[in-house]
């Protein structure tokens, strides 16, 4: 079936399907909160950036966060040695993305905020160091039940 | 769904990833049919079958 969808899913079948339920699941949830935004704005003012922020962030939080935990990222790592493989390369991943952007930011907007910026970039480095940890375990341990 | 691709694929000398490789899917997935969680589309059914070469019924039909 044709569907300008396809470009954002995966391949594999299967991975193909569970994405497919995350984005539907996320988006029954987001109507759900919209729907209690507009009963909270009726007592409670609630401003439209945040409204809409919010709104951003349950979808993608949501999705973000059902992928990680299904285990389905790293199909491919079945025994101890790739495990610990892919831990050295979602190190170096992660390590490389915090030198970068400090490095880049520092080049182009000089080292005034240099404070906030260190710990804004070492704050998303950290969270998305432990979703990938998060996410590799589990998939580790859904594959090595699977042979 | 039981099924009969995890003794096809030994019998045919397979390991996962090679018959993941063959069937153009991830060894996850593979794993996952072959222990009955997931359920395969016609198409990747076919694809197995035609990687193991055997037929619909030798996989799939499951004979009391």
């Amino acid at each position: 079936m044709k569907s300008w969808m396809s470009f954002f899913l995966p391949d594999d079948e299967y991975r193909e399907k569970m994405m497919l339920y995350f984005f539907s699941e996320s988006a029954v949830i987001l109507l759900l909160s919209l729907i209690g935004m507009i009963i909270y704005n009726h007592y409670f003012d609630i401003s439209v950036v945040n409204a809409l922020l919010i709104s951003i962030l349950i979808f993608l939080i949501y999705i973000t966060g059902r992928y990680v935990v299904s285990g389905i990222e790293y199909t491919d790592v079945t025994t101890d040695k790739a495990y610990r493989k892919e831990l050295k390369v979602i190190a170096i991943r992660v390590i490389g993305f915090f030198v970068i952007l400090i490095s880049v930011y520092l080049l182009l907007e000089g080292s005034d905020k240099w404070l906030k910026l260190i710990l804004l970039t070492l704050s998303a480095s950290i969270i998305w160091f432990f979703a990938s940890l998060i996410s590799l375990k589990r998939s580790y341990n859904k594959n090595k039940d699977l042979l | 769904m039981k099924n009969n691709v995890k003794i096809a694929r030994i019998k045919a000398s397979l390991k996962q990833e090679q018959l993941a490789s063959r069937t153009g899917v991830t060894r996850q997935t593979i794993g996952l049919i072959e222990k009955g969680n997931y359920n395969p589309s016609l198409q990747l059914c076919v694809a197995i079958a035609k990687a193991l070469n055997k037929t619909l019924d030798d996989l799939f039909w499951e004979v009391e």
